[in-house]
């Protein structure tokens, strides 16, 4: 079975069936031989599911999956006994450690001080451990015992539904969009689906593809490995991997030529500033905030702010009602009335 | 006549070589451990001041280092490269065994070798200069043995071939 699965480097489909060539392809490489036997093992239904691999020291291998999470045996079989679960050990942490930094943890000081690294593909590897401060900062990760390995999935088609009402009917511009999401429904999906296809260009739609810059301050819409996004974000796209939002909103408007700017989750002060410098400079904003609705990101006061300006002209609202990425609102701000 | 003294001057010949190929490993060693300690400084070129990811930092090394070491680099590069779950202690090692069957090296400056391995790409900037640093002095010192070695050894070695040729020569004569 082993040799069917794991092939590193093995191009994939795109379609439901390649969640298992994916996981052979970017997963298992960064896992140890003993839990890359186990994984193979685990029952097809399961490992499409997978959402997360967690692995943390003296503790049972845990899977994560679409709705709940699972411990795994030593066979590969899915339990709830913790004592049938497989034990991760000091010797199973310290190799993965080594195997998802390419045995290089001295190449990547910045990504333990933020807290995760993105492998190959795009999936991001979140760290926990014993914290090394230096002047009262984070200087790195020491003794690492807790490891969650995030797949990260494409949906290529998340933001058809949505694509036709964030084109202005009059004059065929994208318009500022945010997305308004609760964490886990989707939010950067659909972002970078929407990146995807104005950088592209929709034929559908009669939209013609435009430079989009993606500020990516932590690896998630373009998911960059070694700067080259491993998402597909469009033909048109550039990226800023690892970079602040405000700062490289204004690299990017200063000499790579934008129309449009999409960025993650904005809250912080220097965000709305770096907005509006965008917006002055007749860039179109995509971003996303997180919150429940309307009301809640109104009483963020940097958002509240934002919203008072009146620089978006179209509200998402994400949420589950009907599964994960449910878009439960389209809202046309300036008219003040829902689209759906 | 003639024919012995042809044939006096091939056992000549061919006892003097033998003598200069003995001293020829006496000087290897010294000039693989130079050009070995070379290779680690070029690593540490990489590590420290590129943070260059180890697979190609060593693929770097091994095509600026002298081409008498630099299957070391490049060997643990490919074991890295095939993503087996190998971690860079375990390439390292690897290649060390492969390249000292071949290498004139002794048994401690291979320890030095593999002591240095263990700690390879397993920790912070900081700590990689401190190991570097450490393999980089025993080296230096195992080359000012190594030299010391060669040079007692190498004139032994070279005369006693030439020496003993000639004594060949007068028995047999």
């Amino acid at each position: 079975m082993a040799d069917s699965f794991a092939v590193p480097g093995k191009k994939c489909k795109k379609d439901g069936e390649s969640m298992v060539c994916m996981i052979s392809r970017d997963i298992l490489p960064v896992l140890p031989n003993r839990i890359r036997e186990i994984i193979v093992e685990l029952p097809g239904d399961i490992l499409n599911q997978i959402e997360e691999i967690r692995l943390r020291q003296g503790k049972p291998l845990i899977v994560g999956l679409t709705e709940q999470d699972a411990l795994v045996t030593p066979l590969g079989q899915v339990t709830t006994v913790p004592e049938f679960g497989y034990t991760v050990t000091d010797q199973d942490m310290k190799r993965t450690v080594q195997l998802i930094s390419s045995s290089s943890i001295y190449a990547f000081e910045e990504e333990l001080k933020n807290g995760f690294i993105t492998i190959r593909g795009g999936h991001r590897v979140g760290i926990s451990g014993k914290v090394v401060l230096e002047r009262g900062k984070v200087k790195t990760v020491k003794y690492i015992t807790g490891l969650n390995i995030r797949i990260a999935r494409e949906v290529t088609g998340a933001a058809d539904r949505v694509l036709p009402y964030l084109i202005d009917p009059v004059s065929g511009e994208f318009c500022h969009t945010l997305i308004i999401s609760p964490p886990r429904c989707g939010k950067t999906t659909l972002l970078r689906d929407i990146v995807r296809q104005v950088s592209t260009g929709i034929p559908k739609l009669d939209f013609i593809g435009c430079p989009v810059g993606v500020v990516d301050e932590r690896s998630e819409i373009a998911g960059c490995f070694h700067g080259i996004p491993q998402k597909d974000v469009g033909l048109r796209t550039d990226v800023l991997d690892g970079c602040p939002k405000a700062e490289g909103m204004m690299m990017l408007i200063r000499a790579m030529g934008p129309r449009i700017i999409a960025t993650d989750e904005i809250g912080r002060q220097e965000d709305a500033a770096a907005l509006e410098e965008a917006l002055n400079a007749g860039i179109k904003v995509l971003t996303t905030a997180h919150g429940a609705g309307r009301e809640e990101i109104s009483q963020r006061p940097v958002l509240r702010y934002i919203m008072e300006q009146g620089i978006f002209e179209r509200l998402i609202i994400l949420g589950r009602s009907r599964g994960v990425g449910t878009i439960e609102d389209i809202i046309d701000c300036r008219a003040g009335k829902s689209l759906l | 006549m003639v024919i012995k003294i042809i044939g006096a001057c091939m056992t000549l010949g061919a006892c003097a070589t033998m003598g200069f190929t003995w001293a020829g490993i006496y000087e290897k060693r010294p000039r693989q451990l130079v050009s070995l300690g070379q290779g680690l400084q070029l690593l540490e070129t990489e590590i420290l001041y590129g943070a260059t990811p180890l697979p190609e930092a060593m693929e770097q090394v091994a095509l600026n280092c002298s081409p008498e070491v630099s299957s070391l680099f490049s060997c643990t590069a490919a074991e890295l490269r095939k993503m087996e779950g190998v971690t860079a202690g375990e390439a390292w090692e690897r290649a060390v065994a492969k390249f000292s069957a071949h290498s004139a090296l002794s048994q401690k400056d291979q320890q030095i070798l593999r002591r240095f391995g263990v700690s390879l790409g397993a920790t912070d900037r900081e700590d990689q200069a401190k190991h570097l640093k450490v393999a980089l002095s025993q080296i230096r010192l195992a080359v000012a043995e190594a030299e010391a070695a060669a040079k007692k050894n190498a004139i032994v070695y070279k005369y006693l071939g030439f020496l003993g040729g000639l004594l060949l020569v007068l028995i047999l004569y």
